[in-house]
């Protein structure tokens, strides 16, 4: 542990004391106007070539010593905005030192703060499962049963916005536990991603068929290490996006191959520049469609605590979007 | 749902434990508009008390999260009467320990809240398929199998199946629509662990297309996975 003032007084004291008493003592002794003139010339000379050498020390160790500051500036400024971790605390100057403990404090408080509150939201949406249960179950029996028109198309509007309700507050939950620093490695198991597909293929069928949707599939066996709840609710939400940017009639395949999973759709696709912008939260290309705009950021999400790559290109076909997982 | 394939006609004992009173309300009305008598009871304690009785129920719909004794100790204390009524628990959470300690408990199957009424009939027949002597028909439409005379119908009317035809229609019937893969009806049609390959199976399903073509029922292709008998709209 080094401190920035003993580094400069160890530097720039010694030389500067030397030369000033030097040339004190050469001028007591120098009498003669001719001779003191020459010696105060050269001394002269001496002094600037001092104080420039001087000027160049003191820069050299201010710099040197305030690298270390330069590095955690630089180290804060690399950060991503949800990376809290704390900052290193050795290999720190001592002037430093308290300065990065508090700040250690404040990015804690701060984690307390995005954690209390994502449990907070987990907690709400856990509470409201139960009540929108309750409320899909009467209005499910209340649409089996016969009931004049428009009763029946009230009980369809108030079914479907009960099941926009259930998606939204699953998405809530998925993104709660798709945030890094509730990411457990812990619950890492080897996975048959093929096999984690054709758990939900009826889901995707159902809803597939209510757009008229032809959904396919591809699936080789794949072993890959993950979470099995994250990697789920990455493939539902791909999936679901996939059925619901392609228009009526049209079609979406599913491929796995090893360390690979693919949907492909041929759907309105998606323009080059606009790519990197559906992984943002809250962001809909379209307007016109019933999406949280949460989809695709908790596959972005999902995917990055898995280490995997995503990306967006156009299908060989060259119609619609192909996203790509690519799992190390 | 308007066609009840027959087998289900019998009256059925269903318990639902379920402490919020609009959801168990209208548990009680979907199960029992799919012809089964269904109890309901508000809390563990209650449903525990309940279940010593032999014969209380032939499937149970279980809440997890109830107020005293939770789910997980009333089906704790189920099976260690040695109780082996089939138990299909609901939870709101979908944490992992929470499936994995239902099922660990003696639970048979599980529901995350909310789910569609019609996954919950389906897994709610299919428990009590498990623990009741096998169907003697299936219907689906104006389809039958007499599975006693081994005898198929399209309304008056037999048809001829082969073997493997007959044992795939079968499968199909048994999962009305629902999505079956290649390799299930593979299995479910081999026990003996011939070799059959997924086009042999491609093959059984066009054979039996033209043979139900008026049944008021038809086999849907899901491209590269498999098929799903359902009712015409």
């Amino acid at each position: 542990m080094s401190s920035i003032r003993l580094r400069l007084l160890k530097w720039v004291i010694p030389p500067v004391l030397l030369v000033n008493l030097g040339a004190g003592a050469l001028a007591y002794t120098l009498a003669s106007p001719h001779l003191r003139e020459a010696v105060l010339r050269t001394l002269v000379l001496v002094e600037i070539v001092i104080a420039l050498a001087c000027v160049g020390l003191i820069w050299f160790s201010v710099s040197n010593g305030l690298r270390p500051l330069n590095r955690l500036r630089s180290e804060l400024n690399a950060r991503e905005g949800d990376d809290l971790a704390p900052l290193a605390a050795d290999d720190v100057p001592y002037e430093l030192e308290p300065l990065v403990s508090s700040f250690n404090g404040l990015l804690a408080k701060v984690g307390e703060g995005a954690q209390a509150r994502q449990d907070f939201l987990a907690n709400v949406a856990h509470q409201l499962r139960t009540p929108l249960a309750g409320l899909k179950t009467q209005l499910e029996w209340l649409g089996a049963r016969h009931a004049e028109p428009e009763t029946a198309q009230s009980v369809r509007l108030m079914l479907s916005a009960t099941e926009r309700m259930i998606r939204q507050t699953n998405q809530l939950l998925a993104l709660a536990r798709a945030e890094p620093h509730h990411f457990e490695k812990a619950r890492l198991e080897p996975l048959a991603l093929d096999a984690l597909v054709a758990e939900a293929v009826q889901l995707f069928v159902d809803q597939a068929s209510a757009k008229a949707i032809d959904i396919g599939f591809d699936l080789q066996p794949a072993t890959i290490c993950g979470d099995r709840f994250l990697l789920r609710d990455l493939i539902d939400n791909l999936i679901d996006n996939a059925i619901r940017y392609t228009p009526p009639h049209g079609a979406v395949t599913v491929t796995v191959r090893p360390g690979l999973l693919t949907v492909e759709d041929n759907g309105p696709g998606i323009p080059p520049d606009q790519r990197e912008q559906v992984f943002s939260r809250y962001v809909r290309l379209d307007d016109k469609s019933h999406g949280s705009g949460l989809g695709l950021a908790i596959v972005r999400d999902i995917a990055v605590v898995h280490g995997a790559r995503l990306a967006i290109s156009d299908p060989p076909g060259g119609h619609g979007a192909l996203f790509t997982v690519k799992f190390s | 749902m308007a066609q009840l394939p027959t087998m289900w006609r019998t009256i059925m004992l269903v318990l639902v434990v379920e402490d919020d009173a609009v959801l168990a309300d209208g548990l009680s009305r979907v199960l029992g508009s799919h012809g089964m008598t269904v109890d309901v009871v508000g809390n563990g304690a209650q449903a525990d008390q309940l279940l010593q009785r032999s014969g209380a129920a032939e499937v149970v719909v279980l809440d997890i999260g109830l107020p005293g004794m939770d789910g997980f100790e009333v089906v704790r204390r189920l099976r260690a009467r040695g109780n082996a009524v089939p138990v299909l628990l609901l939870t709101a959470r979908d944490a992992v320990e929470d499936r994995v300690r239902g099922l660990e408990q003696g639970a048979d199957d599980y529901l995350v809240k909310p789910f569609a009424t019609a996954e919950l009939v389906a897994r709610v027949k299919a428990l009590a398929r498990r623990h009741t002597a096998p169907q003697a028909a299936l219907a689906l439409g104006r389809l039958s199998l007499d599975l006693a005379a081994r005898r198929a119908r399209v309304g008056e009317r037999g048809i001829e199946l082969s073997v493997r035809e007959w044992a795939v229609l079968e499968f199909l019937l048994q999962h009305p629509a629902r999505v079956v893969s290649k390799q299930q009806i593979i299995d479910a049609i081999l026990p003996w662990g011939d070799d059959l390959t997924l086009n042999a199976v491609e093959v059984y399903i066009s054979r039996l297309r033209l043979k139900i073509a008026d049944a008021g029922v038809s086999i849907r292709t899901i491209r590269g996975f498999g098929y799903m008998l359902e009712p015409d709209a």
